[in-house]
């Protein structure tokens, strides 16, 4: 328990994106749940192997659409029809096709905003500060080399035996991950 | 890669001569109907020649967009699209009955003496809408739709055995965008004398986008179930997997809205202008009994996909999505139904002919489309990209 304080997590480095993938889904097999890959670029296949599941960001944006679309639509029924009624041309008051331009942007508007920020959210962006810098051999993060961080608040975490373990899966280095 | 690894299946086989049976029975009978009632024939014939060619056109415009974007979702569909395309004579052959005699039942407002002493076209249209400018301009239209699919399909006859060839890629690129071009004017002003001309004394500029589109997601569909069928056998068994179907139900998701946005624009310039020679289109459509089809159209064209579509699930499962597709096939029927119809008859009830002759033409085309399947093997062997489309990096 106490170790957990001032440690972040274990962090090993890889050569290749196929070390990582392969090391990730042996952490995965042996029970390790808390844990993050660092690449330098999108690797395909290393969601599945971290057992990621789906995100909220579909239905967030969904959310956000509907909102965007129907206070549109309220809005302009809204102000056409109580608020300032007033006869264009003898078309109704409540002249829906009218609408629907607006409706339909602000739709997208919503849409993409809460997609946006949805995902910066989900994430915690933006944020200042990541324990994984305090390594200094993480500059290669966005480089050439690949990382997996098994974190400290994982249950199975023990700082020896987990260490050990990255150790056996062709790491090329294993550091420990202080948390300040 | 060899050729013969990647021939159709042996069921497609099987599938043309079904096909060719249903069609030519569902021919007879419709024939044999028509000799009663020629007008209601040529009605439900226009009906069912707008839908296959859309099928074929759409194709066209899809194995253009595919060279252009250079996506997998169009390596997959490239040939089961191209062979769409080869039914292009077909397309020819079907359109000769209307030009020889269906013309004078379904154009009798442009044609007729008597109606145009009544109602007598603008200057323009005098010289425009007669009946050999018609028969001119379509020989016009298929000589382009024509080259541009000779030209596209030989050149990929040719990439399969020249699987090196550069120049090859380069040429495709370069017609595609011009060939783009011309398919949507040609199609817009064949959508303007077949179609819009049904009734002569109204206009709308959209109107050939909004063809254009219906022909898209007819296209789209009919490829998608076309491949999720070919799946299930070798050699496309393994080959389709679910990013593919993502791609092309996103396609299809974009083609939906694409045609929606066409088709509300033009209501919502006319309902706003509310002038009297534009709101007629809209005078016999939206109101009686062919309001309920309008809704129809509406919630099940639109809405019911669209939502459908939104999934990521739902567009990663081959049989949903193909189902999906089926029926919005089915809708593109309805929906010319209800653009072409009620310019004849205020009652939305179909006859039986507007059953038996989309079954009739497109059992011949579907026919048709399975023998050109065979004719080639189910993938570009010859593209660049085909073994990084087909690979598999799903762990």
């Amino acid at each position: 328990m106490e170790q957990r304080s001032h440690i972040y997590g274990v962090m090993a480095e890889f050569d290749t994106p196929e070390k990582l993938i392969h090391a990730t889904e042996r952490a995965r097999a042996e029970g390790y749940r808390r844990m993050d890959a660092y690449t330098p670029f999108p690797v395909e296949g290393l969601s599945e192997a971290m057992g990621l599941k789906r995100n909220m960001v579909p239905l967030i944006t969904l959310i956000g659409g509907l909102f965007g679309g129907l206070s549109a639509f309220f809005f302009q029924w809204w102000a056409n029809v109580l608020s300032y009624p007033e006869d264009i041309g003898g078309r109704p008051l409540n002249s829906w096709p009218a609408f629907i331009p607006v409706t339909f942007e602000l739709t997208v508007l919503g849409a993409a905003l809460s997609c946006v920020f949805g995902m910066l959210a989900l994430n915690h962006l933006p944020q200042p500060h990541h324990p994984v810098f305090n390594v200094k051999r993480f500059v290669h993060a966005s480089a050439d080399r690949f990382y997996l961080c098994v974190e400290a608040r994982d249950p199975k975490f023990h700082l020896a035996d987990t260490a050990r373990f990255l150790q056996g899966l062709h790491a090329r280095h294993v550091s420990e991950v202080p948390d300040d | 890669m060899a050729v013969e690894e990647y021939l159709a299946p042996e069921s497609v086989s099987r599938f043309q001569a079904r096909a060719f049976g249903v069609g030519t029975a569902a021919l007879i009978l419709a024939i044999l109907g028509g000799l009663r009632s020629p007008a209601q024939f040529y009605q439900s014939y226009l009906m069912s020649y707008l839908l296959v060619l859309g099928l074929t056109l759409g194709s066209l415009g899809l194995v253009m967009l595919q060279h252009l974007t250079a996506g997998h979702w169009g390596i997959i569909i490239r040939r089961p699209a191209e062979s769409a395309t080869r039914t292009l004579p077909l397309i020819a052959i079907f359109f000769v009955p209307i030009a020889l005699f269906g013309m004078k039942y379904l154009y009798g407002e442009w044609l007729d003496p008597q109606a145009l002493k009544e109602h007598p076209l603008s200057g323009f249209q005098q010289h425009y809408l007669t009946h050999t400018g018609y028969l001119i301009r379509a020989v016009i239209y298929f000589a382009v739709w024509l080259a541009l699919m000779f030209i596209f399909n030989i050149w990929s006859k040719q990439q399969d055995v020249n699987q090196t060839d550069r120049i090859l890629r380069q040429r495709f690129k370069m017609l595609a965008g011009p060939g783009i071009i011309l398919y949507v004017l040609g199609m817009s002003f064949a959508a303007i004398d077949w179609v819009m001309s049904l009734s002569p004394h109204w206009a709308s500029t959209i109107y050939g986008f909004i063809v254009v589109g219906g022909q898209l997601i007819s296209s789209m569909s009919f490829l998608i179930a076309v491949v999720v069928l070919l799946a299930r056998y070798q050699p496309l068994a393994g080959v389709l997997q679910p990013r593919h179907l993502h791609d092309m139900g996103k396609l299809l998701l974009s083609f939906v809205m694409l045609w929606a946005y066409f088709d509300f624009s033009q209501l919502l310039i006319i309902w706003s202008g509310n002038l009297p020679a534009e709101i007629s289109f809209y005078r016999t459509r939206l109101y009686g009994e062919w309001a309920a089809v309008a809704v129809i159209v509406c919630v099940f064209h639109f809405f019911v996909p669209f939502f459908l579509l939104l999934s990521q699930d739902l567009k990663r499962r081959a049989q949903v999505l193909s189902k999906i597709a089926l029926w919005l096939i089915l809708m593109r029927l309805v929906d010319l139904f209800w653009m072409t119809r009620p310019e004849f008859t205020s009652s939305a009830v179909p006859s039986w002919l507007d059953f038996v002759l989309p079954i009739a033409l497109g059992g011949l085309w579907l026919s048709f489309f399975a023998f050109n399947l065979k004719r080639s093997p189910l993938l570009p062997l010859g593209d660049p990209q085909l073994a990084e489309a087909i690979e598999h990096h799903e762990h």
